[in-house]
């Protein structure tokens, strides 16, 4: 097995594949998001391991517990902040004012009987009450209040040069509402607004950040079982050939007789209803999307497979293994299929881009990820905005999604010339 | 000629049959009466749902009666007094799926015919000239901009599209240029002089063009790297190299010899694209809220309108077919060494 990597990690195809700088960049850029991907996974089920056993507490470990679920569907503050550390309108920063003030005003007021309490559950991300008692914090409501009053009274506050330092002042007087922020917590809290906040308040660094795991997985999921599973249909096809093949063929020329998003769209239709559409087992909930996608996506390395393997079965190596007595099967599993490894590469990376699209495309439509973030999701929920004028979400999701996609068609377009120079399109 | 169209028809039959059959049992892996009307609806109004769509009899019995209907073309009657006859929208009671389907036919050609053709002819352009100039500074940014722009989702290109060109343009002009979303029809059938239809090109424009432009530049990307590698490989043939020798200046081996023998690659091209043209630009259509064939199957597939979904995938099928059998018919007017044997 290790000789027969190395011997492919040598041959002409993978150096022609490795002098192509690009194409190294490409392959360097996909390991870091893998890598990102994974870091997601793994605080996710670390911290569904320390739930269910209750043997630790993931959210002590903040730093691996900023990458969970769970932090990315937090309101980390008030609605539509703008990201690297850009400032808003003024009129946009006194809404930030009034959402903390109401927060507290609410938390504070007379008729609530625990207000310790209530104060206590005040949370923005890392940010939380200062340590006074509640009378103390409604004070400085109250003073706050008094300001507001008088900033609010202005038409247009970028026009009125003496309201701006009277709208810091009312700022940093909202602040000391907060505790502050040191250490770890404070680097937490920058890396979730670094990007903004979307139309809830959480934050737009922290779904995007978890959608390159959702997107990773239904990508690499989707890619290997319609890989897999298209290459040896298609071997079968070409190698048993008689019925076999007209089967296969008929069904792959019926299957794809319908444009992908349809098929798509009636393959998920397929699961309304079931187990697998209940918000209460997030788990099951993009087997929908793999289920569609794998059944639209063989379609692809399944007829290139057939076809190589037609070409393949006429050679002499073939027909000396079958002169030497070896059975049909093992032909085609030793000698035939190892012979288009190549070909399912590239339908690999081929696939891994449609699928990741097709997600994006999915979701937007809404027949796509249903629970929890992705860039799909992020881009439908953000066309509302961007008619407003706040391109902070739609520009995180596609940028992440524009790096990740990129690296993929670079990598892909230098297998293809490294290992399929003859081929056209 | 008549014999290969018609033994075409034939051989397609079968495959046409498949996917009925596919696409009928897939829609009731899971009880589509159920779906529809959620877990609170009572037995007896399932139980008349059921019956209304025929859903109550034996699959077979269902799927011979929905062949019959696509054979006869028969989408629903709004006269007959029989449910099953009627066929009707489960979301628009009353709206027979015939008559949605005519009604959605319309805007759907109005964006892709446009939409097709003026992209086809922008991308060949592109491809040529990123041919002709193939390995110089224009072709390698032409490329590069390409693969960039195939990067990126093509909902960016929509929302953003629609942004500018549907408010921000018409804001900043003063005019309202472009519709930000929406549709009316620009051909009013009988309305004109001598009872021709009346044909309002502004209309149009107003609601159709820019998700036109839209289309045209996330299909150039696509487009125009295809025609390029088909224009490239044709470069390395015999004929080439027997015209230089003639001395046909480059100008003319590119646009003539070779846009002629290309001329296969790019029918398969715009045909596999054809089907297209029914299915929509599912996600124009829907973002720009265009009543068409794409905006109205992703509609019933959310709303779990069971009827539309058959009915759609099934004219779909049939329309891709169709174009298929066209495709190869064209082969053989185009390029005449294709015997029809």
């Amino acid at each position: 097995m290790l000789r027969r990597i190395r011997r492919a990690w040598r041959s002409r195809a993978a150096r022609r594949f490795f002098s192509n700088r690009l194409a190294a960049v490409g392959l360097v850029i996909i390991l870091l998001y893998a890598a990102v991907g994974l870091a997601v996974l793994g605080a996710d089920a670390v911290k569904a391991l320390g739930e269910r056993t209750g043997w630790f507490d993931l959210t002590r470990y903040k730093l691996l517990d900023m990458l969970t679920v769970e932090r990315a569907d937090e309101v980390v503050g008030p609605y539509e902040m703008r990201g690297m550390g850009l400032k808003n309108t003024p009129e946009e920063r006194l809404r930030f004012v009034r959402t903390y003030l109401d927060e507290f005003d609410r938390a504070t007021a007379p008729r609530v009987r625990d207000k310790e309490a209530a104060v206590a559950r005040i949370r923005y991300g890392q940010r939380h009450a200062a340590d006074l008692p509640p009378a103390e914090l409604r004070k400085i409501v109250k003073e706050a209040e008094k300001l507001y009053g008088e900033v609010a009274q202005s038409d247009d506050l970028d026009a009125d040069p003496e309201m701006l330092p009277k709208l810091e002042e009312l700022e940093a007087l909202t602040a000391t509402l907060f505790a502050p922020l040191t250490g770890v917590d404070r680097v937490i809290q920058g890396y979730m607004l670094s990007l903004g906040t979307d139309r809830q308040g959480r934050s737009i660094m922290g779904r995007a950040v978890y959608s390159i795991k959702v997107a990773i997985q239904i990508g690499l999921v989707v890619a290997v079982i319609s890989v897999l599973l298209g290459s040896l249909i298609g071997a079968a096809a070409a190698f048993f050939g008689g019925w076999v093949d007209h089967v296969v063929v008929w069904l792959y020329s019926t299957l794809s007789s319908l444009p992908d998003l349809v098929l798509l769209g009636v393959l998920v239709f397929m699961f309304t209803g079931s187990i697998f559409d209940d918000v209460t087992r997030p788990y099951l909930s993009l087997v929908p999307i793999y289920a569609a996608m794998c059944l639209t996506f063989w379609i692809g390395p399944c007829r290139v497979v057939r076809g190589e393997v037609m070409k393949i079965k006429q050679l002499e190596y073939v027909q000396a293994a079958t002169a030497i007595g070896f059975g049909r099967l093992t032909i085609l599993l030793r000698h035939a299929l190892p012979n288009t490894v190549h070909l399912m590469f590239i339908n690999f990376s081929l696939l891994f881009i449609a699928a990741i699209k097709n997600e994006v495309v999915l979701s937007f439509l809404g027949l796509g990820v249903k629970v929890g973030p992705s860039w799909g999701r992020m881009i439908q929920e953000s066309t509302q905005q961007v008619i407003n004028g706040f391109f902070w979400q739609i520009g995180a999701a596609t940028v992440f999604m524009f790096v990740l996609v990129l690296a993929f068609n670079i990598v892909s377009d230098a297998l293809q010339d490294a290992f399929d120079p003859k081929h056209v399109g | 000629m008549w014999a290969y169209i018609i033994r075409r028809l034939l051989y397609s039959i079968p495959v046409y049959l498949g996917i009925i059959l596919i696409v009928m049992a897939a829609l009731r892996v899971n009880d589509p009466v159920n779906a529809y009307l959620g877990k609170n609806a009572s037995p007896e109004t399932v139980a008349l749902k059921r019956q209304a769509m025929g859903l109550d009899e034996p699959f077979i019995v269902q799927y011979g009666r929905f062949v019959v209907r696509v054979a006869t073309l028969n989408f629903g009657d709004p006269t007959s007094t029989d449910p099953r006859e009627r066929f009707e929208s489960w979301k628009y009671e009353g709206q027979p799926v015939g008559r949605k389907l005519a009604e959605a036919i319309g805007p759907s050609l109005s964006l892709t015919v446009p939409a097709m053709i003026l992209s086809t002819l922008v991308s060949i352009i592109v491809g040529l000239l990123s041919a002709y100039f193939r390995g110089t500074l224009l072709d390698r940014s032409l490329m590069f901009l390409v693969v960039l722009g195939m990067s990126v989702s093509v909902l960016v290109f929509i929302i953003l599209g629609q942004k500018f060109g549907g408010f921000w343009l018409p804001e900043r002009l003063g005019v309202p240029l472009f519709a930000s979303s929406g549709y009316e029809p620009w051909v009013k059938w009988g309305e004109g002089p001598l009872g021709l239809p009346r044909v309002s090109l502004g209309t149009w424009a107003h609601y159709c063009l820019l998700p036109v432009l839209i289309y045209v530049v996330v299909a150039m990307g696509y487009d125009s790297r295809f025609y390029r590698a088909v224009m490239v490989e044709e470069t390395g043939r015999d004929y080439i190299t027997t015209a230089v020798a003639k001395g046909a200046t480059k100008k003319k081996i590119m646009f003539v010899h070779m846009l002629k023998n290309a001329m296969i690659p790019i029918i398969t091209r715009v045909m596999i694209t054809l089907p297209f043209l029914i299915a929509g630009s599912i996600l124009l259509e829907y973002q720009f809220r265009i009543p068409g064939m794409g905006k109205l199957i992703i509609d019933a597939i959310r709303e779990k309108d069971f009827p539309i979904i058959q009915t759609f995938t099934a004219v779909f099928a049939a329309v891709f077919i169709l174009s298929n059998i066209l495709t190869d018919v064209l082969y053989a007017l185009v390029d005449p060494r294709v015997r029809l044997s």
